[in-house]
């Protein structure tokens, strides 16, 4: 009956334009004929468009001129009119009053008339349903216009956006071609990962999610996000929806933000040709110095040496025997190679766009065509995508508008093959890797073969902790392509003029991505028996997403000052993914790379997998605006939410928002204040609900196992049932300032917020494992998310020649854990008695990020040094009146500290270093951030921009410093280690090398280090040539640039990259800690826009 | 007119309304790949593959992201024994427990495995009772033997956690839904212990003789393998009496007897598996492998056997060294590089490839009954030379060495508990049991044999570590492992064992 209900539904809704069509009776019918004429040559014009258009602006019936401008028109009714249009001339509308002859001169159109249609009332903002003049925004936005973006050699438009808008934090998963972006509004107002903003296009929601089951044969879903693959060239502006009364608007997948993208629309003209060009030149940086063959090959035994008491037996290690007899170990293992030089190369990237945009009075139309391609600098990684969209706007009459937006995206992206984990990635491979030995493998009488040098194992260990990286690059693959459509279709119809106004929106997603990888035996080395042997991965996944969206606009024509708007609004999603993977391995050679080939199969580490997840919610939101005189303005609303990821008790959610404007400047004690364009307060409440992240958890789900018992397949629970999982809700607050003063010249924007959630969804929460289950996704407590934001643009110059603009923004944000369910833990699970782990606690109503571990003192230079000392500084004497040497966590581990070992403070004075001697080291959680950058203009021809970033008050341990300088397993080390501890007496910061034993890299202050820095992020010259020259060779507009990126960071930090944390502080346990190898890239882009 | 068009417009929203209200057949999804427990638990051949389920899980983690739990077994029952050395591959882990220095980090005390293991259980012993009402071909016989399988195999992981930690919590009913979730204290040993006779108890009453084939008899729960555990169980308890009972049930029931000691011994026992010897055994086979194979073969082989085994275990016959003992070369160690040859082994010689190493894991057979028996008998007292016997019978079946014969006075019954632990090391080296024996035999009668496990330590853990770890091992606590760290910080009501705090 129900479903009888929804086919019911589709009818209704065409019967409600069932009067339009079938509105006035016809009259008599009568024919027009006349001739159209160029106004100024008075020559007859063909295919000229005549049509009888009635009141909505609607065309009844239409005709063409002939060859000699004559036409002839049927007329249904003469209180029509007529209209008479040709691309190139100005479009005329006349009454027709009975007449029956019309002779008609035109005229053409002047050159620059080049106009987007909409130009009434100010700048706009929509949120996506509501379009609102910023001037009565009541809501915290940030907004972005594409253009001031396209300068930068950045493949996506989330790149780009790095740094530029204030509580934005965008940050990089890596360098590589292709790489996911992680986007953070305001911080996360939960502690998992994965907590990116609602992406909107053109008004429907963008999906970037991948379905959790799509994760094994790669590392990790980051790795896939095809997020906004939209050409950068073809997106007008973004806005940044930041505060929750403005995401309630969108619901359940709002609560971490909303950007807002809105692509380029036709507009009234001539066909305008655009093409732009931009070409980049990507570079690594110098890498850490890292130690030559010669350097390593004098390290390792001396490591040994100081664990075992005894020279390491080179008759067993070949690798360090460098015995010219033996010329095989002897050439493989006597050379100083570059691993990591090896497997980089500059990068070059090309991107082309060609669009077409024009249109008349009834039709727009906008479509491009885009080319991308980028060889990343690691060998062996590229993108190279094609794009196209086009976007038709068509005008029935006033009442009746469509739209049609499709999209369509290819990528093919090849990226490094991943091992597994992100330790042996390739680069980090690479720089561990044993200098000594040699890329290419020399045969038994010592001669250079082509083969790739790839040991089944040496003491370094085997795949995947290590490999060949240059076998690896060049040999292995792993690559994915993807194919996306999105046709959007929309129709707006105005049911009452001007007052009532219905658009129904439906969007079809088909996004089809195909990951394969091939890891290759002459890479690993590994015997054929083993899987990792010519492994191949194939793995296909699809979503197929339907979105609707219908909209009722209710603006009531009110007398006086009030203006009010009113939006009832019902949204449905309906996302099905599918998905199929296939994992073999031992084919019969390197080139047979496809999992279809003859491979082995059976075997517990290969499988075959597909799996199906379907997600559907409904949204139901109803939200009015009224303003009073534009002076007191009031947003107020309420939204359903219903998700099938909860169970039947806790599916709906409602959530209201309101938000409130005073504008200040608009009031009459205000008037004399002849500096201030417009001062407005801001005030705004609002709660919007995160569901679930995982389908179908609120059952009880049975699972087969993967294997027989017996030759019968059994069965287990796979899952516990979630019933008691529900909405988590975001309280948002958020006070905020506007100010435009000077002439326009000084815009300040300032934010306070506080976001608090509540009923914080907790995913793999550990509980005891005596449940059966190790972890349980829990609504586990109260996170507040707080903060403040400024954004300055002033205008300091502005005459006639120069225009010199500066933009400021800066913020702060914090997490604090306001309650905690008892099932979560207190600290962070380390061992404190194991190297290179440090401690974290949760602590209530305290922020995220503090420190904890030994404070380093240097290196015990001697014996005598390390005797124990009480408060005082006097030697400690045990019992039997002999002194007493420091000790490691006695009397557990009961480690007596050496000469050349690293020293740490007893802060207790007991004689032994152990979890009482830990201290607080710092807090990760940066005291500010922000960006800034001035751009100035010479007479409209010369453009320059710069812009800088920077964090301030910020602690990060440095984890490149501890695995390069540790000395403790048999990894290649940094330059450092050469001024080691070797003999009694020295004195120096590094300590001794030795292998797999002692606490020499315990976590210490040592690598905890204050990451501030000011980073010249970008710098762009445009210049861009004059119209009138450009007029003469036929053109509308060309603009030249050069840009570069990345130039020069300022800093204190050791370490390679001081904008670390690629996910930030992520909960409250997260030790932010860099582990990268070299600087970000350095990237020339030079660029052409050109118009015709 | 506009009047007209308002109306639409409000029939329009009507529309609306309706629609959410058939919102919620649209909102409700079922999972296309697995089944919800409302739609399981119907019939009687669900609860079959749900019992199923659990013993495939003593196989591996279902999720696969665990270690098997043969393997935890073998590291339980062999790391803090005598029997094994490390090899390059060994783990810092690993490494600590063998030396007697096993910290609270040490995740080979994780219990997570055993425990899920034990969820499965609980949740076939919660809801197959259910079935009945849907199903009217389930007898109340059929659903008491499925129950008897999922109870014993639930005494069964008990029991080793018990014997392993002593004291920990008792989790008898299914987690199916978060509002399950508890946080337990644990329960004594004692106790734990009680639940284990129990479970067995109810299963010793209801289980099958026979599935009516004889691999599924070895590798499913029968009354035999009931009796098998109880023995064990009881044994451990000092009950004597019982033990020797239930071993007799077995003896008696001329279902089992021991693999001729010939040439094909080897593959018949230990290659092929499910032998006439056999009570109960893990099931591995070609689609789901055990993981000795890369711990015991590869140049990076985490173990093998200790010196200790060919020289003192077995010996060599110095006068004839045509005579051996069957269980040392090639029956539990390939003596040329001591690798344990129990999971490797095809034939005396002749290895196993890597992908053929599915040699199932050994928790009960005959021969184990026959010395359970002869330690029981020896403890009753006056049935020493009954005891001598049944020693004599495994012994003759390995042409044991005369060297290993201590000859015991029959009465004396400190020497004969040396003697049978002795040939309980010979006969069942790397199945698991030495750590258990060892310490079963030294805690009898308030640690009157604490000796045993002294020496044992003196013998295993290498010179710089052995006072402080004899000076451990003085503790009756430190014989236990202690409750992993992590468990601790998720359940304040946990309480670490004594010896770690």
């Amino acid at each position: 009956m129900k479903k009888l209900v929804c086919y019911l539904f589709l009818p209704l809704l065409a019967a409600c334009f069932q009067p339009v069509f079938a509105q006035d009776a016809p009259a008599a019918q009568t024919i027009l004929r006349g001739k159209i004429t160029d106004k100024k040559d008075k020559s007859p014009i063909a295919h000229v468009s005549v049509a009888e258009v009635d009141k909505d602006g609607r065309i009844v019936r239409g005709v063409t001129t002939d060859i000699d401008g004559n036409y002839a028109l049927k007329i249904s009714n003469p209180n029509h009119k007529v209209s008479i249009s040709y691309i190139g001339y100005k479009t005329e509308e006349l009454d027709l009053k009975g007449r029956t002859t019309l002779n008609m001169a035109i005229e053409a159109n002047t050159a620059n008339s080049l106009n987007d249609v909409v130009v009434v009332g100010g700048r706009r903002t929509d949120n996506g349903n509501l379009s609102i003049s910023d001037k009565n925004l009541t809501i915290a936005t940030a907004k972005i216009q594409a253009k001031d973006l396209e300068e930068l050699g950045a493949a996506s438009i989330d790149q780009a956006l790095q740094g530029r808008l204030s509580g934005v934090d965008i940050t990089s998963t890596s360098g590589d071609p292709g790489a996911g972006m992680s986007i953070r509004i305001r911080g996360t107002s939960s502690i998992n990962a994965g907590t990116n903003p609602l992406i909107v296009v053109d008004g429907m929601p963008y999906e970037t999610a991948i379905p959790s089951d799509f994760n094994f044969g790669t590392a990790d879903d980051q790795g896939y996000a095809q997020l906004l693959n939209i050409a950068p060239a073809d997106i007008k502006e973004i806005v940044v929806l930041k505060d929750a009364a403005a995401t309630a608007m969108w619901g359940s997948r709002a609560a971490n933000g909303v950007l807002l993208i809105s692509t380029k629309r036709g507009i009234i003209g001539k066909p305008t040709l655009n093409y732009s060009f931009k070409g980049i030149r990507s570079q690594q940086p110098k890498t850490i110095p890292m130690l030559n063959g010669n350097q390593y090959s004098n390290l390792i035994p001396e490591e040994v040496m100081n664990r075992t008491g005894t020279p390491l037996n080179t008759q067993t290690v070949k690798e360090f025997a460098y015995d010219p007899n033996d010329p095989y170990n002897y050439n493989n293992y006597g050379q100083n190679t570059d691993w990591i030089g090896a497997i980089t190369q500059i990068g070059y990237a090309q991107d082309h766009n060609l669009s077409i945009t024009g249109g008349g009075q009834k039709a727009r139309y906008f479509a491009s065509l885009g080319y991308f391609n980028q060889t990343g600098t690691t060998i062996g990684t590229s993108l190279t995508r094609i794009n196209t969209r086009i976007n038709l706007d068509y005008i029935v009459s006033e009442r009746i508008k469509f739209r049609t937006d499709i999209a369509y995206t290819f990528t093919d992206n090849p990226k490094g093959y991943s091992p597994g984990s992100q330790a042996n990635e390739i680069r980090n491979v690479a720089l561990n890797k044993m200098p000594n030995m040699s890329i290419y493998e020399y045969n038994e009488q010592g001669i250079l073969t082509p083969n790739y040098f790839s040991p089944s194992q040496n003491i370094q260990g085997q795949y995947p902790a290590t490999y060949n990286p240059v076998a690896m690059a060049n040999a292995a693959k792993n690559r994915v392509y993807g194919n996306r459509i999105t046709p959007h279709f929309n129709l707006s119809y105005e049911i009452i003029p001007r007052t009532l106004v219905l658009t129904g929106d439906i969007q079809f997603d088909i996004n089809s991505t195909k990951n394969n990888t091939f890891l290759p035996q002459i890479a690993t080395g590994r015997p054929v028996t083993e899987t990792v042997v010519n492994r191949a991965y194939n793995g296909d996944f699809d979503g197929f997403n339907v979105q609707s969206k219908t909209n009722l606009v209710f603006t009531p024509q009110l007398k006086g000052e009030h203006n009010l708007t009113s939006l009832l609004s019902f949204q449905t999603y309906d996302n099905k993914t599918i998905s199929n993977q296939t994992l073999t391995s031992n084919s019969a050679s390197s080139l047979l790379q496809d999992p279809a080939s003859a491979a082995r199969t059976q075997n517990q580490d290969l499988s075959i997998a597909a799996g199906f997840a379907q997600t559907r919610t409904i949204g139901l939101l109803w939200n009015a605006q009224y303003d009073y005189k534009g002076k007191y303005i009031v947003n107020g609303g309420i939204r359903m939410d219903a998700s099938s990821r909860f169970g039947p008790a806790q599916r709906f959610g409602y959530f209201p928002s309101i938000s409130t404007k005073w504008r200040v400047s608009a009031e009459n004690f205000m008037k004399d204040v002849k500096f201030v364009n417009d001062l407005s307060l801001r005030a705004s409440y609002g709660q919007s609900g995160n569901s679930p992240r995982y389908d179908y958890s609120f059952y009880n789900n049975y699972a087969s196992n993967g294997w027989s018992y017996l030759g019968q397949g059994g069965v287990y629970p796979s899952s516990m049932e979630l019933s008691n999982l529900k909405w988590e809700v975001i309280h948002g607050l958020n006070f905020g300032m506007n100010f435009i003063g000077f002439k326009n010249r000084v815009n300040i924007d300032l934010e306070v917020y506080r976001n608090r959630t509540q009923d914080l969804l907790f995913y793999g929460l550990q509980i005891p494992s005596f449940n059966g289950y190790s972890a349980v996704d829990m609504n586990v407590g109260v996170l507040d998310n707080q903060g403040w934001e400024l954004n300055i643009m002033t205008t300091p110059v502005k005459t006639k020649d120069w225009v010199v603009d500066f933009n400021f923004n800066i913020s702060q944000n914090q997490n604090i854990i306001r309650e905690m369910s008892p099932f979560y833990p207190t600290q962070n699970r380390t061992a404190l008695t194991a190297n290179g782990q440090y401690q974290a606690f949760l602590q209530i109503n305290n922020p995220f990020g503090s420190i904890y571990g030994y404070r380093f003192q240097g290196v015990y230079p001697d014996k005598a040094s390390t005797i124990a000392t009480d408060a005082k500084g006097a030697p400690i004497i045990g019992p039997n009146g002999q002194a007493v040497y420091m000790r490691f966590n006695y009397p557990q581990t009961d480690y007596i500290f050496q000469p050349g070992d690293a020293k740490y403070e007893d802060i207790n004075h007991d004689g032994s270093i152990d979890y009482k001697d830990v201290v607080y080291l710092g807090n990760s959680n940066p005291k500010i951030s922000g960006g800034f950058g001035p751009s100035i203009t010479y007479k409209k021809n010369l453009k320059i921009t710069a812009f800088f970033n920077f964090r301030y008050g910020y602690d990060v341990v440095n984890g490149t410093q501890m695995t390069t300088t540790n000395m403790y397993g048999f990894n290649n080390q940094s330059t450092a280690v050469l001024r080691r501890w070797r003999n009694p007496g020295d004195q120096t910061d590094i300590p001794r090398a030795l292998w797999n034993a002692g606490f020499n890299w315990l976590g210490s202050d040592r690598y905890v280090q204050d990451a501030s820095f000011l980073r010249f992020r970008s710098i762009t010259a445009r210049y861009t040539f004059d119209q009138k020259l450009l007029k003469r060779i036929g053109m509308k507009s060309l603009s030249a640039y050069l840009t570069a990126e990345n130039l020069i960071t300022f800093t204190k930090y050791t370490g390679q990259d001081p904008e670390v944390a690629p996910r930030g502080i992520t909960g409250p346990f997260t030790i932010v800690t860099d582990n990268s190898t070299t600087p970000p890239v350095m990237m020339l882009t030079i660029g052409l826009t050109t118009s015709f | 007119m506009t009047k007209r068009k308002l109306i639409l417009g409000v029939v329009g929203l009507m529309v609306f309304s309706m629609l959410s209200s058939s919102c919620k057949k649209w909102l409700t999804l079922q999972p296309q790949d697995g089944i919800t427990r409302q739609e399981f638990w119907k019939t009687k051949e669900q609860i079959q593959s749900a019992v199923i389920g659990s013993y495939a899980s003593l196989l591996g983690d279902p999720n696969g992201s665990d270690k098997s739990l043969s393997e935890y077994f073998f590291l339980w029952g062999e790391l803090k024994g005598d029997m094994i050395t490390n090899g390059i591959g060994v783990t810092n882990d690993e490494l600590d427990v063998m030396y007697v220095n096993t910290l609270p980090t040490n995740s080979i005390t994780k219990w997570s495995a055993v425990y899920k293991t034990i969820n499965y259980c609980n949740t076939v012993i919660d809801f197959a009772p259910g079935v009945l009402e849907n199903d009217n071909t389930l007898t109340q016989t059929q659903l008491k033997a499925y129950l008897a399988e999922v109870r014993a195999l639930r005494g069964l992981m008990y029991f080793y956690l018990a014997r392993s930690f002593r004291d920990v919590p008792l989790k008898l009913k299914a987690t199916s839904s978060d509002v399950d979730l508890i946080q337990l204290p644990k329960s004594t040993g004692a106790q734990v212990m009680a639940q284990v006779e129990a479970d067995l108890k109810y299963a010793d009453s209801n289980a099958v003789f026979t599935y009516g084939n004889a691999a599924i008899d070895k590798g499913r729960i029968t009354k035999y393998t009931v009796k098998a555990m109880l023995a064990d169980v009881y044994l451990w308890q000092d009950k004597y009496q019982e033990a020797a009972d239930a071993c007799d049930f077995i003896i008696n029931s001329g279902q089992f007897g021991l693999v001729r000691g010939d040439d094909g011994w080897f593959n018949t026992l230990y290659y092929k598996g499910n032998s006439a010897e056999s009570i109960f055994e893990f099931q591995f086979d070609q689609q789901k492998l055990n993981s000795f194979y890369g711990m015991l073969t590869t140049s990076r082989a985490r173990f093998f056997a200790s010196p200790y085994v060919m020289e003192q275990v077995y010996t060599i016959d110095f006068v004839d060294d045509t005579k051996k003992d069957i269980r040392g070369e090639w029956g539990s160690v390939r003596t040329s590089d001591n690798a344990i040859w129990k999971y490797l082994g095809v034939n005396p010689g002749s290895i196993r490839a890597a992908d053929a190493s599915w040699a199932h894991w050994m928790v009960y057979r005959y021969a184990d009954i026959l010395l359970m028996k002869a330690e029981a008998l020896n403890q009753i007292g006056g049935r020493g030379t009954e005891a001598i016997q049944l020693i004599n019978t495994v012994r003759t079946r390995a042409a044991a060495l005369d060297a290993t014969n201590t000859n015991p006075d029959p009465t004396n019954k400190n020497d004969m508990t040396d003697y049978i632990l002795a040939e309980r090391a010979r006969e069942l080296s790397f199945e698991g049991k030495r750590w258990y024996d060892v310490l079963r035999n030294a805690k009898r009668n308030n640690y009157q044999r604490k000796d045993i496990l002294l020496n044992m330590v003196a013998r295993a853990v290498p010179g710089a570590r052995q006072q402080s770890a004899i000076n451990k091992y003085q503790n009756p606590d430190a014989h236990y492992f202690p409750i992993y760290f992590n468990e601790l910080l998720l359940d304040p009501n946990l309480v670490q064992n004594p010896f770690y705090k």
